[in-house]
């Protein structure tokens, strides 16, 4: 019984992680039809806003506060020179982002000297209940992500900027026609989604290592997430990213873990094809 | 002129520094450049040519810079005593950069380029047979592979001056199970060559002894999750883990053993590879209590060694990159050591099979941990071997010998 609960626990952390950093990837794939190739080096940045804050003595606190800040204000300063000249070619919008992510990636690395960096938890150990022991920092993950999915639903279901948005991805020639900006939305929401991936990479780095690479690691299972999902929800990327947290915690379990992976791609993929609209699809209210 | 003067000289891209500037190679591709260290004096032949590939970016630096450390310590104090015959060492790095893919390109220039007459380096496995076959076969260059492995490489003109399987486990195994009494192992592993041949060796020395390997299980160097492991390691009541992870998969498999509260439960963890310069991979807590079985610890109380660790530490004072065991340290020394013998005994000539025929039957009277000697025709050497605990005092980790074998056969090839 105790390690079912431990278990229930691990995978929830883990799929925590991965909600993450899928939302602000799922936000702005939906509302704006841009797959961001760029999204890993976002998490990547928040996570290294975190390391420059130690460094710097401010703490780990301080950075974890920045960085979804200072990632959120690079992708309205991205959007505004770039990305906003691709919304016309989504194809384009990939490249183009792949280009930046390479960019930011490889600086960071140059930055880092290659080296991979420890960063502790602002909070370390366990506490127990019972028999049970569980992370601290884990358990504040699990919370930072579900007070972050309830912002993220409310500000679009009931603030005036979240039906503006709605209203922009439903049509946004009618939403253009009764005067609302798209244009600003746009960046507003290619910043939100920024910030989204800033606040992953802080708060998962003491888990693993900042490192350059760390956002690829999780890009391409962000993706298959989305696609599992469903693209044009807020709630579709979101249960993609359950989904394949769940998968890639539990399968090994039953499979050796070398299959883990190939196996949670597999399942997807097979899922995708029979059901091509996704765990949500749009259009559901 | 200072004869142990050490000049870097970036070939490439006009850095200057210590290995701290090495980092910003990083800048290419990932790729770094070469660096170059002189000795302050020259010799009608010319210098010998050294060359060190070792992993100084990437996850596995914290052992590299290490390596790299030490071979500039080693190579400075025979420089500083007059070379090898006279001749001085010149050394040239490249960096491996944890990457097979990356560390080929980058070998190759030490061969082609530099025409180096022996290359030292590699760390992981996976390392030393993307490199070996550049460096020894088309390269025709005598290589020497440092680090503890999983044993069966028996390439001609390749010595391994690490600890083999048997060296490492032969008295660890049986004093976890004796003594220590854990008798429920778990073998929780990087998927690549050495924990696969490493395992298959130690799971006959457990269950010679009365153990009983619970699981063996691989994942994907980068894996970042191990719930099910954590899991599997309650559900089978494992008591002592058999870790061959390696970074950087290693740190969030340690912290989730570690927070699962294994080791306060009392299950101990014991891993081959771990030395002094582990916290540069993990957190203290992390590491207290567990068990390793290395060639050198720096508890070890013999007066040469604490020499050289002593003079070690004031060429790098405050360095967090220590002469230890387990990052391939003490091998790349005791490489280097090797390979002055040979050289003296060939009177200077660094034809590799002169020198390879050398070595085949090299000794060194001192070294860190004790003296070593190859074992003729076999491409291994014997070293004494300390069964060590380790206890994290302040933001150190020391480690105290709770058993000694002397000169330890390799029993490889």
């Amino acid at each position: 019984m105790t390690d079912v609960v431990t278990l229930i626990f691990d995978i929830a952390s883990f799929s925590s992680v991965m909600v993450l950093i899928v939302l602000g990837l799922g936000v702005i794939a939906s509302m704006m039809g841009i797959f961001n190739f760029a999204h890993g080096e976002f998490v990547l940045l928040g996570a290294y806003t975190v390391y420059l804050s130690a460094a710097a003595g401010l703490g780990l606190w301080f950075g974890i506060f920045a960085a979804p800040v200072v990632v959120g204000l690079l992708g309205l300063v991205m959007e505004r020179v770039v990305i906003r000249r691709f919304y016309a070619s989504p194809i384009i919008a990939m490249l183009g982002t792949y280009a930046i992510g390479l960019v930011i990636r490889e600086t960071v690395r140059g930055l880092l000297g290659g080296q991979y960096r420890s960063i502790a938890e602002p909070v370390t150990g366990a506490f127990s209940i019972g028999e049970l022991n569980f992370s601290i920092w884990r358990t504040i993950i699990i919370g930072a992500t579900l007070v972050v999915l309830t912002a993220s639903w409310w500000m679009l279901i009931r603030t005036p900027i979240g039906l503006r948005i709605r209203g922009a991805l439903e049509n946004p020639m009618l939403a253009r026609a009764c005067g609302i900006s798209t244009a600003r939305l746009y960046g507003l929401t290619f910043a939100f989604g920024s910030a989204l991936a800033g606040l992953a990479g802080a708060l998962i780095v003491p888990l693993y290592q900042l490192s350059a690479d760390i956002g690829i690691r999780f890009l391409v299972q962000a993706f298959l997430s989305v696609m599992l999902g469903g693209v044009g929800t807020f709630q579709g990327p979101v249960l993609g990213a359950g989904a394949v947290g769940v998968m890639a915690s539990g399968l090994p379990w039953l499979v050796p873990p070398v299959l883990a992976d190939p196996l949670v791609f597999l399942i997807a993929l097979v899922f995708v094809k029979l059901r091509p609209q996704g765990l949500w699809p749009a259009g559901r209210t | 002129m200072n004869e142990t003067e050490s000049t870097f000289t970036t070939s490439r891209r006009g850095l200057l520094g210590g290995a701290g500037a090495l980092a910003a190679a990083g800048w290419i591709g990932g790729t770094a450049g070469s660096w170059l260290l002189r000795p302050g004096w020259a010799h009608a032949a010319g210098p010998i040519k050294m060359g060190i590939a070792t992993d100084i970016t990437g996850p596995i630096a914290g052992a590299g810079n290490a390596d790299w450390q030490v071979a500039q310590f080693t190579v400075e104090q025979i420089n500083k005593d007059g070379g090898i015959l006279g001749q001085p060492i010149e050394l040239y790095l490249e960096d491996t950069a944890s990457d097979p893919k990356i560390a080929v390109g980058n070998v190759r220039r030490l061969i082609q380029e530099r025409k180096v007459d022996v290359v030292l380096g590699g760390i992981t496995s996976a390392m030393r047979q993307a490199i070996k076959d550049p460096i020894v076969n088309r390269g025709r260059t005598l290589y020497i592979y440092p680090q503890l492995y999983e044993g069966q490489e028996c390439t001609k003109n390749l010595f391994c001056t690490g600890p083999t399987p048997a060296q490492q486990c032969d008295k660890l195994i049986p004093y976890l199970i004796k003594t220590v009494g854990r008798k429920r192992f778990a073998m929780p592993s990087a998927n690549y060559v050495w924990p696969q041949l490493l395992n298959k060796y130690a799971r006959k020395v457990i269950e010679a002894n009365g153990g009983e390997v619970v699981f063996e299980e691989y994942y994907p160097l980068d894996q970042a999750e191990y719930s099910a492991t954590i899991g599997k390691i309650k559900d089978g009541k494992v008591d002592c883990v058999f870790n061959t992870v390696i970074a950087p998969g290693l740190l969030p498999f340690a912290k989730q053993l570690a927070e699962s509260g294994f080791q306060r439960n009392g299950g101990v963890l014991t891993c081959v590879y771990f030395d002094e310069n582990i916290l540069n991979f993990l957190p203290a807590n992390v590491i207290d209590g567990s068990y390793s079985c290395l060639d050198y610890f720096q508890a070890v109380d013999d007066p040469f060694s604490k020499q050289l660790t002593e003079a070690y530490s004031k060429r790098f004072p405050d360095t967090k990159y220590l002469f230890t065991g387990g990052s391939a340290a003490t091998g790349t020394s005791r490489g280097i050591k090797f390979y002055e013998a040979a050289v003296k005994e060939t009177k200077g000539d660094l034809h590799r099979d002169a020198v390879a025929a050398a070595m085949d039957h090299g000794v060194i009277a001192n070294g860190p941990g004790g003296g070593s000697s190859m074992v003729p025709g076999h491409m291994h050497c014997t070293m004494n071997m300390y069964t060590a605990a380790c206890k994290v005092v302040g933001d150190k980790a020391a480690y105290q010998i709770v058993d000694k074998a002397d000169m330890v056969d390799p029993r490889e090839c």
